[in-house]
């Protein structure tokens, strides 16, 4: 395995996969200029997709090869500008395992490899279609050689090593499989069929004017209630696709608990299998979206210094897709052990007084509301609205708002926004610094804001409690200080 | 070690007087390219007006919050944390704990090299904070010091 190879074949179909996805506005640009048909602008936009589609990726899949050795995952890439890129295991923050269906009967996989570097948005190394014993060598490696640090650019592998090893059952410590009750319960309360509901419009906006102004005409003669049926159709629509979006994704979703990582897979068409190991978890999130907080479900995410999960429900592995209120910390604690036993108590960063909460939300809307009302008076009626939504917004953070340091080096955090309550469970050494802020009005009102800085993903995730007791704010921070 | 609390150098405040009259400059410049597109595309009267008004408040309100701006910018090192601080209405501080800092930056633009000063910005693995000025010996010094320190206390986790 320590020559270089070239991924398989089917890897090629990946990339031109890849390749539509990006620059499908091209047919759009050769549907424009179908009537021109001998004009060059057509040959010209054919040409060009014929370079993007087929050559470009072809170029792609053959000068992409890849070599796992002892020491580092070798990605050579690049047609004109070759990269020589080197990824030693410690510094390995996710692997992720890609099957679509039709690779299944091969044996093969897409496999992306990510690290904690600043670099864009792309993972470190992207396989297009590897067999599956690839990602199993990478496993087995880095759990041999979790700590040494490689010396850079060591290319030479060491004939005895160079076997391909063999992938060792590592033991699992826990295993939880999501149950259909579960996974139907996940996908019905999932707020993602709102983007759903946009593209619907935007296809509205696609229909020929003259349906549009003759369903106009038809509506106008029409009662309201058909009107709002009409709405609460589409609305149904689209929720039951994001449904439909949601239980394929997550399908058979599973956790495992192996000594040093965790390990989730899912999905059906596409089997996504994402292994971090748990001493580079940055903070557990538990987050709960208004019908979820209706429902008492909640779901549990970990947040990571890595993008592999960016695609996934709002940008974060998810751990546990959904789950009783009640039963969290009890089901949580055998996948991660430093999770509290039990439901903490946060009251020591609540907010006192919601007022300031109130007042900032509503004079964030304040200027908006004016403007409507004062240029279009008839509707006044939104802004009231505006006003209303800003008031409970407000109210919902404030009594959402608390934290509490649970252990010598465990904080918890809890925040709302937007009808979302997200409780954060940050180890000490995990977060990355503090901020303190108070404006001398808040000295009188013994109020301050506190700030905890957390890497995730690519960027800082700052978790901020505004407007909490300074006495408690100021004791945590100074803890933070002067903590060794 | 003590933490000790340093204030920045003197001279910064004459950067920031520096910088006062480079925003003045670059309001006169917006201001007159306002006042052609009154008079040559018939836009609103007011729009100049608004920024000349502008251009006359911002330079004096930066002028004469200097030497408050100087008074409550201030820093300090342990052998454990960086804490820098800012503000006295609008009170900032944060807390960097050496362990967690992965580099130190100085870098100087034309009026801090012109100066012999350096910004210094210390990054950890989600954010990063700047001391505006320092004079450049200081700089060298405060990062030797923290980086030292982080490879005594660095404890791999990012």
């Amino acid at each position: 395995m320590t020559t270089p190879k070239r991924t398989h074949p089917l890897g090629l179909l990946q990339h031109i996969a890849k390749s539509f996805k990006d620059y499908w506005f091209l047919f759009i640009l050769l549907l424009s200029q179908w009537r021109h048909i001998n004009s060059i602008w057509f040959w010209g936009t054919l040409a060009l997709m014929l370079l993007v589609f087929l050559i470009w990726p072809t170029l792609k899949w053959l000068t992409l090869s890849y070599a796992v050795t002892p020491d580092a995952v070798i990605i050579h890439s690049g047609i004109f500008v070759r990269h020589h890129e080197h990824i030693p295991y410690s510094r390995i923050q996710t692997v992720q395992r890609k099957q679509w269906f039709y690779l299944r009967p091969f044996k093969l996989e897409e496999v992306l490899i990510e690290t904690a570097s600043h670099d864009d948005n792309a993972p470190e190394a992207r396989l297009a279609a590897v067999p599956t014993d690839v990602a199993d060598a990478i496993d087995h490696y880095r759990h041999t050689a979790p700590t040494t640090t490689p010396t850079a650019a060591d290319e030479v592998a060491t004939p005895d090593a160079a076997a391909i090893p063999v992938p060792t059952d590592t033991p699992v410590l826990a295993h939880y499989r999501i149950n259909s009750t579960d996974l139907i319960k996940f996908g019905l309360t999932s707020l993602i069929f709102i983007p759903f509901l946009l593209v619907l419009l935007g296809l509205y906006n696609k229909l020929p004017k003259s349906f549009t102004n003759s369903l106009i005409d038809d509506a106008s003669h029409m009662a309201l209630v058909m009107l709002i049926g009409g709405i609460v159709l589409v609305i149904i629509v689209a929720w039951l696709g994001a449904f439909l979006w949601t239980l394929t994704r997550y399908y058979h979703f599973e956790l495992d608990r192996e000594p040093d990582q965790l390990k989730a897979a899912k999905g059906l068409f596409q089997r996504n299998t994402i292994t971090a190991p748990i001493a580079r978890i940055q903070a557990i999130r538990i987050k709960q979206n208004i019908l979820r907080q209706w429902l008492h479900l909640q779901t549990v995410q970990v947040l990571i210094a890595s993008k592999a999960a960016s695609d996934d429900d709002d940008n974060d592995l998810v751990i546990m897709p959904v789950i009783a209120n009640q039963a969290v910390y009890q089901t949580m604690t055998p996948f991660v052990d430093w999770l509290p036993q039990t439901v903490p108590d946060l009251t020591a960063l609540r907010v006192p007084r919601n007022w300031y909460l109130i007042r900032n939300a509503v004079l964030f809307v304040a200027l908006p509301a004016v403007i409507i009302a004062w240029l279009w008076p008839h509707l006044s009626c939104i802004s009231l609205l505006l006003v209303i939504i800003a008031v409970l917004q407000g109210r919902f953070a404030g009594r959402n708002t608390a934290g509490a340091l649970i252990s010598s080096n465990l904080l918890a955090l809890q925040t709302g926004h937007f009808w979302t309550r997200e409780v954060y469970y940050v180890p000490a050494d995990k977060i990355q610094s503090m901020n303190f802020q108070q404006s001398i009005w808040m000295k009188k009102t013994q109020l301050a804001h506190l700030t905890v800085n957390v890497r995730h993903g690519n960027h800082n995730q700052a978790i901020e409690l505004r407007y909490v007791p300074v006495t408690a704010a100021q004791d945590l921070y100074s803890w933070y200080l002067h903590r060794t | 070690m003590q933490p000790t609390t340093h204030h920045l150098p003197p001279r910064i405040k004459r950067i920031w007087g520096y910088s006062a009259l480079g925003s003045l400059l670059a309001l006169i410049v917006i201001t007159g390219l306002l006042q052609l597109t009154y008079l040559y595309w018939n836009w609103a009267v007011w729009i100049p007006i608004a920024s000349l008004v502008l251009t006359i408040v911002e330079p004096i309100v930066e002028v004469a919050l200097i030497p408050y701006r100087y008074q409550f910018t201030r820093y300090q090192i342990s052998d454990l944390a960086v804490e820098m601080q800012a503000g006295f209405i609008f009170q900032k501080r944060v807390a960097i704990p050496i362990a967690r800092v992965q580099n130190v930056t100085l870098n100087a633009g034309p009026l801090l090299q012109w100066q012999k000063l350096t910004k210094v910005t210390v990054a950890t693995a989600a954010t990063s904070h700047s001391i505006e000025g320092l004079e450049l010996p200081e700089a060298e010094q405060f990062r030797e010091q923290i980086m030292r320190l982080a490879r005594e206390a660095r404890h791999d986790n990012a």
